[in-house]
């Protein structure tokens, strides 16, 4: 029994995944999918839109050296179906967030794969559904 | 009497049948991603050619391709064409434009959420354009039925790509689709032409299920910003020779570089006892 539903919950979700469309570039391609790292800082800007929104946050790297990251997250649309609105997140907010670093690493690109905001601890991305293609 | 009623049942049933069309294929349909997930998905790894007949001149621009420059602004809102779009994430609605009078389909138009992106099948037996007509994303198109498969010819699409790691399509491409309804999947059969960048067809299939609720979520509100703080003007490419990712994925899967490189012949049975070599030196 446990092994159906491991078999059908990916089948769920990528049908769930599915019903917001987006599409831009390859994120294999682009990121490294199976590398995580952490960064904290401030909000600089959030861009909420197709393809892709981009939150980018100023944080120092692994050397302390301070970089504006370009995260990239879901589409509108998608970030919509999952209570995400353009009013969630301000120019300030300090956030933590968990990401696959980009393949060049002078782009200081990144994948956001879970964030949160310290001064009220709004999350995202450990509840279900909390996702994005 | 019973035989009466039988046959009136089936009367019945003859006149209502529709005259031309067999199949419905109105509703909203979204993707099925078993087939080829990462394709369609998240994307493929860099550098992963295998299954395209891919000539010369595609290897050239794949390897001269930066994944990256999807970012510059000219690309961010550019859509898929239509020999690309259905390998993304998508929802797409198919209705029918019938003729007032007789009632027989004129049209099947298509709306896909993914960039929302308008589409024409033309069934009224007109012929495509002139090749000076400018060409769209949807191209033109025109159809008919064999038995239960709608057959769909597409000309004039515009260029783009077969696959976001860089296999470039041209202008040239040419389109045939099958659409083949089995109760609430829709299967969508493509082969594709282009002579400026494949040697021989390129043939690709993908599932497609009936939204029995609908999705609500049709809108692609595409806005141009500075997504990664760059030069406005740049535009990313590696020289020949110099792309440092050309060979990850076949590094990823323990391949031969040539044979993921190698286009139309790797396609084939044929080609096992060349991959074993390979393998094996």
């Amino acid at each position: 029994m446990r092994i159906r539903w491991l078999l059908i919950a990916p089948a769920a979700a990528l049908t769930v995944l599915a019903g917001a469309a987006a599409a831009h570039h390859s994120f294999t391609a682009t990121y490294f999918e199976d590398r995580t790292t952490e960064i904290e800082g401030k909000l600089l800007q959030f861009m909420f839109r197709n393809p892709h929104s981009f939150v980018h946050v100023e944080a120092p790297d692994e050397n302390g050296q301070l970089h504006r990251w370009a995260v990239e997250w879901g589409g509108a649309g998608q970030l919509a179906g999952q209570g995400v609105t353009n009013q969630t997140l301000r120019v300030g907010d300090v956030v933590s967030i968990t990401r696959n670093p980009g393949r060049d690493p002078s782009d200081h690109r990144i994948r956001m794969q879970y964030l949160r905001r310290n001064s009220d601890g709004f999350e995202w991305g450990r509840n279900p559904g909390e996702t994005f293609n | 009497m019973r035989y009466l009623v039988v046959g009136v049942a089936l009367l019945t049933a003859v006149a209502a049948a529709p005259a031309r069309a067999q199949l419905n294929l109105v509703g909203e349909w979204t993707g099925r991603y078993h087939e080829d997930q990462g394709d369609r998905v998240p994307g493929d790894v860099q550098g992963d050619f295998t299954g395209v007949p891919l000539n010369d001149a595609a290897r050239k621009y794949a390897e001269a391709f930066d994944v990256t420059r999807v970012a510059v602004l000219e690309h961010q809102c550019q859509p898929y064409n239509v020999a690309h779009i259905y390998r993304g994430p998508i929802q797409f609605r198919i209705w029918e434009e019938k003729d007032p009078a007789t009632q027989e389909i004129i049209a099947y138009r298509q709306f896909s959420g993914t960039y929302m992106q308008w589409r024409t099948i033309w069934m009224d037996g007109r012929a495509h354009p002139p090749a000076y007509v400018p060409h769209t994303h949807m191209g033109f198109s025109t159809g008919e039925w064999h038995g239960d498969i709608l057959t769909v010819n597409t000309t004039h699409i515009k260029k783009e790509f077969y696959r976001r790691s860089g296999i470039p399509s041209s202008d040239l491409t040419t389109l045939v689709e099958h659409y083949i309804r089995h109760g609430n999947l829709l299967s969508h059969v493509m082969i594709i032409t282009d002579p400026v960048y494949l040697s021989e067809p390129y043939v690709l299939s993908q599932e497609f299920v009936l939204m029995e609720r609908g999705n609500q979520n049709w809108l692609y509100n595409c806005t141009y910003v500075m997504e990664v703080p760059m030069d406005k003007n740049d535009v990313p490419y590696y020289l020949p020779g110099r792309n440092p990712f050309i060979e990850d994925s076949a590094k990823q899967f323990g391949l031969p570089f040539e044979a993921v490189f190698g286009g139309a012949p790797t396609l084939y049975p044929e080609y096992q006892p060349a991959l074993e070599r390979l393998m094996t030196r």
